[in-house]
């Protein structure tokens, strides 16, 4: 089910990223598809009845069940990039709205 | 007309994923079990460099990366090579939040703030600072690690600039702090290569799994990416505020 | 002495890091930096080198065989003339390429699917902030969109691998995923190819090519059209050729995909009056036909058309963004006679425009022939058909440029001296040395292309078994 819910957040980012020309929600539209890939590599590493990857009091041994620990490695990696393409996005907007005075992309005149 | 032509292209999208993906995994329900000889089973079962018996948490010492936490074993360990792009990634993404908003005039004025709000934030900012250190400094043991810790540390400074509109962050101090962590995360690597001849390598002894001084280099990198991360948000928030002194 | 290919990474990687720190000292760190990957690339130790000190397949690797080695020696070589070329235009961006070479070098050598994400966000990244040296931020940001769509079906495409075969090294993932049913690795296929073609410069999603490379300057454009396009058609060859080899109903979608591209982009070249505008379109086609020829796995000739087209277009992008700065316009047609103040700008253009068009006696001809004789090997007449076609609209735009900057007169009638622009420097001294030297490796390698199909494919390795399909005398050199 949340395999299935996460597609739906990446298809709505993705009708977020080309139905509009507004550069700060063509960026909340990118967000939002990330977070629905992320959403997805955590389905796809779980595992049924599994627990968090973390040796503790509670899961003292590792022959348990565990859920994919690579899985949240790479949606780590992938939240943080992310953060580093929005702050990116972000300045290029504001260079966008300094220089034309608009967020609009269609405002923003000729196409070169 | 421009809406319905990106809803019908999102809705042929996701119709295609359903398709493939229903062909590939399925859609519904999860795995009962994890691949047996993939690479998730040998990073839990901690046994990439050969058959170890079972670990138990607080009693076997030498344990392969010897990090309770699976995760962070992964990410500072056995995928380490990923979380220092995935650091350098941020690094450029700051250097680039830094380079093109250098080049804009300053921000309006910010509103004043009243006293409550600037005592109140300024009794929050230690705690907030404290709390991401811990995160930091037991990221092998516990969730959490340089990453989340980082983005704690950055976001009391955060905290700051919105609370109280006469702060200004050193700017540049956290340049050579995030440069600095940089290139002793390198250096890590390359002590490891001289050693042991691996880049990366734990060259550290990984003690009991479950003690705080335990893990080799693992504490040490997750320092040094906590310390990293923290003062690169800080600088991307700081160059947003648009104070950075011209160079 | 042979050293760690993973120094290639680390050393631009913690020069960047360091080049924050000590910001007086940036131009020394770049040059440094730069001119010892150059040099160190050379002596690689080769194999799959685990990285952290874990056994392979479980660890992260670099794999340096004949296929890396080479796009190793692009990357590095080529930045280091990128850098030499425009170096008083590197001031602000030190960090960003140093680091940016790291990624490169990392995509070129990883031998593990997510890792070469990560190297390509880096890459990415960097290219991002290059890009801003265009002064359009709508253009930059348009490339950052689509890079980050690109990035995420990367991502999808590769769990939904990584969720089948439990792995992300390349080679056991290569092993496991040829055991996957044929439909099932059509929508990962899909999806991967969408993120590579980003940075390869393939139809779907090489709408930022325009913008971004159309107002490219010496540095930029050399570094986006030459260098990061090399790196990003090896990434392209190692993933299709390598480690997931297309079926049947992937295989034809990514080739007709990629041969759109490649007539697209050459008919587009054909009807742009701008000079870097026709260099970007002919680049965007060259995309094409390597990624064709990769995806029909005939990864030899794929290798020289790429050598080919970065060498070359390292010449045109350098001359080209250096006549905009220089004259302020970037119309052929307004340039008329340049060449004639600056002949060895204008030979070196003129011996780039001839390789990448595939005339005799240089590099081309034989990339050119090896592409064709691989297709008629195989008995397809369709495609050598194409490319010949798309060859011929080369050939003719290229000839239209040429005639333009040396004859700005009439037809029929000499370079009258008075009807050229007016005389300006188009390089530098160091730029002119390294240009005349490119332009001699071209004409050396069309002497004696056999040596160079030697240093492509020595022992045929990962190559496949083709080793060099042909040579100069027209003898098969191997089976298909």
């Amino acid at each position: 089910m949340i395999k299935f819910a996460s597609l739906l957040l990446i298809i709505i980012g993705l009708y977020g990223i080309l139905s509009t020309r507004n550069v700060i929600k063509i960026l909340v539209g990118i967000n939002v598809m990330e977070i629905g890939i992320n959403v997805f590599i955590i389905a796809m590493g779980f595992v049924n009845d599994g627990a968090a990857p973390i040796l503790s009091v509670d899961n003292p041994v590792n022959v348990l069940k565990f859920v994919d620990p690579v899985a949240q490695a790479l949606v780590l990696t992938s939240i943080v990039i992310g953060l580093g393409i929005t702050a990116l996005g972000l300045v290029f907007a504001r260079k966008i709205h300094k220089k034309y005075g608009t967020y609009d992309l269609s405002e923003t005149g000729g196409e070169s | 007309m421009k809406k319905i032509f990106a809803g019908l292209l999102a809705v042929a999208f996701g119709i295609v994923l359903l398709i493939g993906i229903s062909l590939n995994t399925g859609l519904f329900g999860y795995n009962d079990s994890l691949p047996e000889d993939g690479a998730a089973s040998h990073y839990i079962s901690k046994d990439v460099n050969g058959k170890t018996d079972e670990v138990v948490f607080g009693e076997t010492t030498g344990a392969e990366t010897g990090s309770a936490n699976m995760v962070t074993s992964v990410i500072a360990n056995y995928r380490s090579f990923d979380t220092l792009g995935e650091v350098t990634v941020l690094f450029l993404a700051a250097l680039g939040v830094s380079l093109l908003a250098g080049t804009m005039d300053k921000g309006r004025k910010r509103s004043g703030s009243g006293f409550i709000l600037r005592t109140s934030a300024r009794i929050l900012f230690p705690l907030m600072l404290v709390t991401g250190i811990y995160i930091f400094t037991h990221g092998h043991l516990t969730p959490g690690g340089g990453f989340p810790g980082g983005s704690m540390i950055a976001s009391s400074f955060l905290l700051l600039y919105l609370a109280d509109e006469s702060f200004r962050a050193n700017v540049k101090g956290f340049k050579v702090a995030e440069g600095l962590a940089g290139t002793l995360y390198v250096a890590i690597g390359i002590v490891g290569l001289l050693a042991a001849g691996y880049f990366l390598v734990n060259f550290l002894p990984t003690g009991t799994v479950g003690n705080l001084l335990s893990a080799g280099i693992i504490p040490v990198v997750y320092v040094i990416i906590g310390l990293k991360v923290g003062s690169e948000i800080t600088g991307i928030v700081a160059d947003m505020f648009n104070e950075e002194v011209k160079a | 002495m042979m050293i760690n290919p993973v120094l290639l990474i680390a050393i631009p990687l913690g020069l960047a890091f360091i080049a924050v720190v000590f910001k007086k000292l940036q131009g020394w760190i770049l040059a440094i930096g730069v001119a010892a990957n150059a040099f160190l690339v050379f002596f690689v130790e080769k194999g799959e080198t685990a990285i952290g000190g874990f056994k392979l397949p479980f660890a992260i690797s670099l794999v340096l065989d004949d296929f890396s080695f080479i796009g190793v020696i692009l990357v590095n070589v080529l930045t280091l003339a990128a850098v030499a070329v425009a170096f008083r235009k590197t001031e602000k961006y030190v960090p960003v390429i140093l680091a940016g070479l790291a990624g490169l070098n990392g995509m070129v050598l990883t031998g593990d699917m997510f890792n070469l994400f990560v190297f390509m966000e880096i890459t990415a990244i960097s290219a991002y902030i290059l890009s801003s040296e265009g002064r359009k931020p709508e253009q930059s940001f348009n490339y950052l969109v689509i890079g980050s769509i690109g990035s995420v079906l990367y991502l999808l495409g590769l769990i939904l691998i990584y969720g089948q075969t439990g792995t992300l090294n390349m080679s056991l993932m290569a092993e496991k995923s040829a055991l996957i049913g044929q439909a099932a690795m059509v929508l990962p296929l899909v999806l991967i190819f969408a993120g590579i073609a980003v940075e390869a410069k393939l139809l779907p999603m090489s709408g930022w090519v325009r913008g971004v490379l159309g107002n490219s300057n010496a540095l930029t454009g050399v570094m986006f059209a030459s260098v990061y396009s090399s790196a990003a058609l090896m990434v392209f060859g190692r993933v299709f050729s390598q480690v997931l080899i297309p079926g049947t109903t992937a295989g034809v979608i990514i080739i007709v995909i990629a041969l759109l591209t490649f007539a697209a982009g050459q008919v587009s070249a054909f009807r742009s009056k701008s000079l870097r505008q026709v260099l970007l379109y002919s680049s965007i086609a060259q995309s094409g036909l390597a990624a064709a020829l990769f995806a029909t796995g005939f990864v030899f000739p794929a290798v020289l058309v790429i050598i080919n087209n970065a060498a070359g277009k390292m010449i045109m992008f350098s001359t080209a963004g250096n006549l905009e700065e220089k004259y302020g316009t970037d119309d052929y047609v307004g340039l008329g006679g340049a060449f004639v103040r600056n002949m060895p700008a204008g030979v070196a253009f003129t011996i780039a425009a001839l390789s990448l068009t595939g005339l005799p006696l240089v590099f081309g001809f034989y990339a050119k022939l090896n592409v064709l004789a691989a297709y008629l090997n195989q008995g397809t007449f369709f495609v050598p058909a194409v490319v010949l076609a798309g060859t011929i609209i080369e050939g003719a735009y290229f000839i239209r440029i040429l005639i333009k900057l040396w004859a700005p007169g009439k037809e029929g009638e000499w370079a009258d001296a008075d009807q050229s622009v007016g005389e300006k420097k188009i390089f530098n001294p160091a730029g002119t040395v390294v240009v005349i030297l490119v332009t001699l490796l071209i004409i050396l390698s069309g002497f004696l292309p056999d040596s160079v199909g030697k240093l492509v494919a020595p022992g045929g390795g990962l190559l496949g078994d083709e080793g060099p399909s042909i040579s100069m005398t027209m003898e098969k050199g191997g089976d298909q």
